[in-house]
């Protein structure tokens, strides 16, 4: 099994190359649609700018090539693992990412983490108490955080906690006056951690709970669920050895697709809380017309989806040995 | 302005600054929005990089209050009566961050072989500048190809920062480290920049003027959504923003606070207009009539009022009344103010041949709304409005600012759009790149995109470029704001007010004048 396992990993990584290849061009493609380009922003930001100088730019640039050089140019580039240079920010694409890699790994993990347990807890309770007091309440609060848009729960939660209230601070990932080193630094950052995750976490944790409340209700009706019923399997063993492991496949799915989307999904929560995150350096690229980074930052998200599917399709096969990888 | 050329620097440092009880420490944070995308005033003149770069770099001189020429790394000038050259001693034990000392060489190279050739104003603002000689270690002398009026005000640290010839000899200025590094010899030095959160400063120790800076620490913040960077502000996170880093409509209330301050003072260096702007050489706007029409229809009052929440002064012209002091401003041009103004708004469309037609309509035009903003995008449903009452349908279209740009100065694409340019310190900076028909250049972005000019007064800019007698430049730039609001390709909407929001522990902002925020903040203090 682990070897098939290992076979299966190393055809998967093989056959993500031409994927990865197509979703470089087509990024390309479409982003060069967008009229106007990082010279023509840079020159407006600087509100002046002589022709020539600006010609100047973009030789250094390579924009005055032929888009299909430029596109040439650029897959050469990536596929010895050069992400190119941003001009506008006057360092390698690479270096700028990784940067930004950190803090948005530290408020994707904590709300995935946050999101999908909770969900998966709070689904289960709502199914296991169907029609109570308890489940109608799970429900409610699930429908209005799934409701409530997000740069409005954030400034929300600024008001109350940190303005009102001076618990968390307002934004930023730590003291900046400070320099905290060590454990201070830590304890630091999850201090500004707890307002952003919680925001970002409310959206998917509502959408995590009516799935798995849902998929737990579906599941329950099956009947390999009155079989073990009727042959005496107590309430508890049936709902957490049957009907649970089965009801997480949906849920992992869900989040397998989701932990892709956040990269975008973070774009509000990085603004309103001041989070250095690679969404909002998206974000920003984007309106500079910057776009060898945000090139790298689109390969980058795509490599990430095709890991999580990867290990999505996996983690399945522990979930329901039932399925093969083949 | 020869007044000004002829002046002499005294003494070291800002003199004009009175005495109070400064206290040395602290650590200030301000914040600054958007993120500067480097640290190199010298490639670039984007706001958020001079407000950043500013504490680093300096430059030969500094811009007094009334636009006074102050000592910076010159301590004192001379101009010869030809005005043909201008001597700079400087000044004395001046070190830069990383220890080597500063002379004139790095002026003559920082001048010739950076600021000329790869700063984006600096090619048109130093052209005149022929050669830099370096008879010493402390005297630079500026040949000039003629006479330069102008000249003077754009040698400060903001405009024109010099660099050090050591760190940037024998390589392409264009890729120098120092871009996300600085090395200057300004009051603070860098530390580090960690992208998307924060850039800081600490003190220079070694600062050339005795007991300056103040203030131990600078760290500049940068939190892209508005209503937190009110929140951080409100809550003492952060003690200084300019530039409307806090929005309009959150000011009053903020200013209500006992520890917040609040001045519109500092931005006389940048003299912004709000303007709407035609394509002349479309229909309806080809017509003088037509223009004329539209800056009678707005409402300039209404609009500071309502939209940029009483923040602004109505304008009269191309060049704003902060100059005043200067003696360049008229506004002895026609008023568009007028009580009947849409009467007269609208014969002047019946006279051009734009009658109400049988749909009750003049005839329909689209109106570019300019990408900066909520401001901006009321400001194109105001015009929508006011225009209606005229019989004149308009669109309304929003791009972001690429497409906009791109739009307006390299397709001329558009009929008419709204925007705002910097005056700048003098007229040769700043108005001239709007109305010359030099400036008509496809691709280049903030010049003139009307594609309009006159002869005369193409005739008028290039007399008062070198013309030195202020009276005389005065009687120049007269006629020329006399015609060209007779012509109108712009409707000089109001002179635009930026507000800065501090912490109260933060003390002598005054003494930063018109530069405002892109001073170095040597001189401020805070209350420990």
């Amino acid at each position: 099994m682990p070897n098939a396992r290992l076979r299966y990993v190393a055809r998967r990584i093989v056959q993500a190359i031409p994927i990865l290849l197509a979703i470089i061009i087509l990024n390309f493609c479409l982003l060069k649609l967008a009229p106007g380009d990082a010279v023509d922003v840079l020159a407006g930001e600087a509100g002046s700018a002589t022709p020539e100088y600006m010609e100047q730019l973009r030789a250094k640039f390579g924009l005055d090539q032929p888009l299909p050089i430029q596109l040439a140019n650029y897959v050469g580039r990536i596929a010895v693992g050069d992400f190119g240079y941003s001009f506008r920010h006057e360092m390698p694409v690479w270096d700028l990412i990784v940067d930004r890699l950190g803090p948005t790994m530290i408020l994707m993990v904590t709300t995935i983490v946050l999101a999908v347990g909770l969900g998966i807890l709070l689904g289960l309770l709502a199914a296991v108490n169907l029609n109570t007091w308890r489940d109608s309440l799970i429900s409610v609060l699930a429908l209005v955080s799934y409701a409530t848009p997000l740069f409005w729960v954030g400034l929300m939660l600024i008001v109350v906690f940190s303005i009102n209230l001076g618990w968390f601070p307002t934004s930023g990932m730590e003291n900046v006056a400070a320099f905290n080193e060590g454990w201070d630094r830590v304890w630091d950052i999850a201090h500004h951690l707890v307002l952003p995750a919680i925001t970002l976490s409310l959206f998917y944790l509502a959408l995590y709970t009516r799935l798995m409340r849902a998929s737990m209700l579906e599941q329950a009706g099956m009947d390999y669920v009155t079989t073990a019923r009727a042959k005496g399997v107590t309430e508890g063993r049936i709902t957490f050895k049957h009907v649970l492991r089965n009801a997480l496949l949906p849920v992992v799915t869900m989040a397998g697709v989701q932990v892709s989307a956040m990269i975008g999904g973070s774009v509000i929560v990085e603004t309103v809380f001041g989070w250095p995150g690679l969404g909002q350096l998206a974000f920003e690229s984007l309106f500079a017309r910057d776009l060898n980074l945000l090139l790298g930052i689109f390969f980058l998200s795509a490599v990430l989806v095709l890991v999580v599917n990867l290990l999505v399709d996996i983690l399945y096969t522990f979930l329901d040995p039932r399925i093969e990888l083949s | 302005m020869k007044t000004l050329l002829a002046a002499v620097g005294v003494a070291v440092g800002l003199a004009v600054t009175p005495v109070a009880a400064q206290e040395s420490g602290g650590t200030l944070v301000m914040v600054v929005q958007p993120e500067p995308p480097n640290l190199a005033p010298y490639l670039s003149t984007s706001g958020p990089i001079g407000q950043v770069a500013s504490k680093v770099y300096e430059g030969l001189i500094t811009v007094g209050p009334d636009f006074k020429i102050m000592p910076g790394l010159a301590k004192s000038w001379e101009v010869s009566d030809d005005g043909l050259t201008i001597t700079f001693h400087l000044q004395e034990g001046v070190k830069w961050h990383d220890g080597e000392p500063f002379t004139s060489a790095d002026v003559q190279y920082g001048i010739m072989d950076v600021l000329r050739e790869i700063h984006p104003r600096g090619g048109s603002t130093l052209k005149v500048i022929e050669s830099v000689d370096t008879p010493d270690d402390m005297t630079a002398v500026f040949h000039l190809a003629e006479p330069a009026p102008y000249l003077m005000v754009a040698l400060n640290g903001y405009e024109s920062p010099i660099v050090a010839k050591h760190l940037f000899e024998g390589g392409n200025p264009r890729e120098n480290e120092t871009a996300n590094k600085p090395i200057g010899t300004g009051p603070f030095k860098f530390v580090e920049w960690k992208k998307g959160q924060y850039v800081r400063f600490d003190k220079n120790e070694d600062y050339w003027q005795d007991g300056k800076p103040y203030l131990d620490r600078i760290v500049v913040r940068f939190i892209a959504d508005a209503a937190t960077r009110t929140a951080a502000v409100e809550s003492e996170e952060v003690q200084y923003g300019a530039f409307g880093a806090v929005p309009y409509f959150d000011v009053e209330r903020l200013s209500q606070l006992p520890y917040i301050d609040v001045t519109t003072e500092g931005y006389g260096y940048i003299a912004p207009i709000m303007q709407v702007q035609f394509n002349t050489e479309v229909k309806p706007f080809d017509d003088p009539k037509v223009r004329q029409a539209i800056a009678y229809a707005l409402d300039r009052q209404f609009v500071i009022d309502n939209i940029w929440f009483g923040f602004g002064k109505p304008a009269t012209g191309p060049i704003s009344s902060l100059f005043k002091p200067t003696g360049l401003y008229t506004d002895e041009v026609i008023d568009f103010t007028v009580d009947d103004r849409m009467e007269k708004a609208a014969a002047l469309l019946d006279e051009a041949g734009y009658p109400v037609g049988s749909d009750g309509v003049r005839f329909t035009v689209t109106h570019d709304i300019t990408p900066y903003g909520e401001e901006w995008s009321r400001l194109g449903e105001y015009v929508k409005q006011a225009l209606g009452q005229l019989d004149i349908a308009v669109d309304l279209r929003y791009e972001d600012v690429a497409t906009w740009l791109k739009r307006v100065y390299t397709d001329y694409d558009y009929q008419f759009s709204s925007n705002f340019l910097y005056g700048l310190p003098d007229p040769v900076l700043g108005v001239h790149r709007q109305f010359h028909s030099n400036q008509i250049r496809p691709g280049t972005v903030f010049v003139n995109g009307m594609k309009w000019s006159s002869p005369r007064t193409d005739e008028l800019m290039d007399a008062a470029t070198t013309e030195t007698d202020p009276e005389k430049r005065a009687a120049l730039y007269k006629e020329f704001q006399q015609l060209v609001v007779e012509a109108s390709p712009i409707v000089f909407m109001h002179e635009m007010e930026f507000v800065t929001v501090y912490n109260d522990m933060v003390k002598n902002l005054e003494s930063t004048g018109p530069l405002g925020v892109y001073t170095n903040f040597a001189d401020v203090w805070m209350e420990q």
